[in-house]
């Protein structure tokens, strides 16, 4: 009975995590939810407008 | 008339707020104004060339305090509704005079005249003062900046905004530009018989040719009330780049400029607000075709809001065609502007 509550004892721990990590990603509401996915969004812009910009918009067509 | 279109503003800012209990750090600008380019400082008296001068004034000019953010900002399309009439007519080399009509769905519609009057002093290439820009509706409301550069290093500025009769928004403000330092100091809504008024102190220093750093410092008193808010602003400016960051006691703002070539530039801004318990990021890219006298601005951002507009110059006719759209995808609202400006 002991060792069954044991294995359970960490599923479940890791089942609340999860549950509560769920819950916080989703709530629009929530003030520090809103700053880390925005955050995430500027780093991610920042990287895109460093990484993927360079194109020339001028470059002649390439021949088919 | 280059002299006079350099002390007009391309961008209007937003409106103007009146004054409230907790002011928001800086001033606003009335619409349409802005400040004319400044040269780097050149050194007025003849110093002795010692080691350390030279590596002192290796150090450049960071330029204003307010205009940190403002090459990212630059990026983004400005949100415009209605249908806009501009025409501008130069009747000399010093002064300007501009018509505005505003047609609008959502709000008035307006008429606008505007007078501009560059002086003659000059302070450098394209740089005449005094500079005195006003502007008049047909309800009567003012808008007027005189700009004076006093000394070589000095420059003030007064600032009016009424609407209609009444006076809404007054200030003075002197900038001091040194080699490698920018200090302004800013006095706003001044009342001595209520014993109100805003005092907003601005400090740039150049650390590295990169690496600027400076502080704000916003000081509001009215009757049985007064506050300070403080805040510390960092800019890094790479080779084809520049990130600035702002942080103080009512949030941050970020911004991310970067320049990817001749045609193309973007820009990312993340602005945070405890007061408003409330953060955003906005995503924007100016596309510049030169060749096809074509100017096309894209932003989105974190609420949901995409927007857009396109300057065409319709050439050899004097002769600028402005679309603009915006979509509010959360709110399910929709904005469409278009203008046109001669002269």
């Amino acid at each position: 009975m002991s060792g069954a509550n044991v294995k359970k004892g960490p599923s479940s721990g890791v089942m609340e995590w999860i549950g509560s990590a769920c819950r916080f990603a989703t709530d629009r509401n929530d003030f520090r939810r809103n700053l880390l996915v925005n955050l995430g969004l500027f780093a991610a812009g920042v990287w895109v407008a460093r990484n993927l910009s360079d194109f020339d918009l001028m470059s002649p067509q390439p021949v088919t | 008339m280059g002299s006079v279109l350099a002390a007009s503003s391309p961008n209007p800012p937003p409106p103007a707020s009146g004054g409230g209990a907790a002011a928001a750090p800086g001033l606003t600008v009335p619409p349409g104004f802005g400040m004319p380019p400044v040269s780097p400082v050149i050194p007025s008296t003849g110093a002795a060339s010692g080691k350390e001068q030279e590596a002192e004034s290796s150090l450049p000019n960071p330029g204003a305090f307010e205009e940190c953010h403002r090459k990212c900002k630059e990026v983004f399309p400005m949100q415009m509704e209605g249908v806009r009439l501009v025409v501008n007519k130069g009747l000399s080399n010093h002064f300007q005079v501009n018509h505005t009509v505003l047609l609008s769905t959502t709000g008035d519609s307006t008429y606008r005249f505007g007078a501009t009057y560059v002086g003659t002093k000059q302070m450098g290439p394209a740089e005449f003062f005094p500079v005195m820009v006003g502007d008049m509706d047909n309800s009567g409301s003012l808008n007027a900046q005189i700009i004076h550069q006093v000394t070589s290093r000095i420059r003030s500025k007064l600032a009016f905004q009424t609407q209609q009769h009444k006076f809404v928004n007054w200030q003075g403000d002197a900038e001091i530009k040194g080699e490698d330092f920018t200090a302004t100091m800013t006095l706003g809504n001044p009342d001595v018989l209520v014993g109100s008024g805003i005092v907003i102190a601005h400090y740039l220093q150049s650390i590295t040719p990169a690496l600027a750093l400076g502080g704000e410092l916003v000081y509001h008193r009215r009757p049985g009330e007064e506050g300070t808010v403080m805040s510390f602003v960092g800019r890094y400016t790479g080779s084809n780049y520049i990130a600035t960051l702002t942080l103080g006691s009512a949030g941050a703002h970020a911004s991310y400029y970067h320049k990817a070539n001749e045609q193309l530039q973007l820009g990312v801004e993340f602005e945070g607000s405890t007061r408003m318990q409330d953060t955003s990021v906005s995503f924007g890219y100016q596309l510049d075709v030169p060749k096809a006298n074509l100017l096309f601005k894209g932003s989105v951002d974190s609420n949901w809001v995409v927007g857009a507009t396109l300057e065409k110059k319709l050439l050899p006719l004097p002769l600028s065609l402005v679309l603009c759209t915006f979509l509010n995808h959360r709110k399910n609202k929709f904005q469409c502007g278009f203008g046109i400006t001669i002269g």
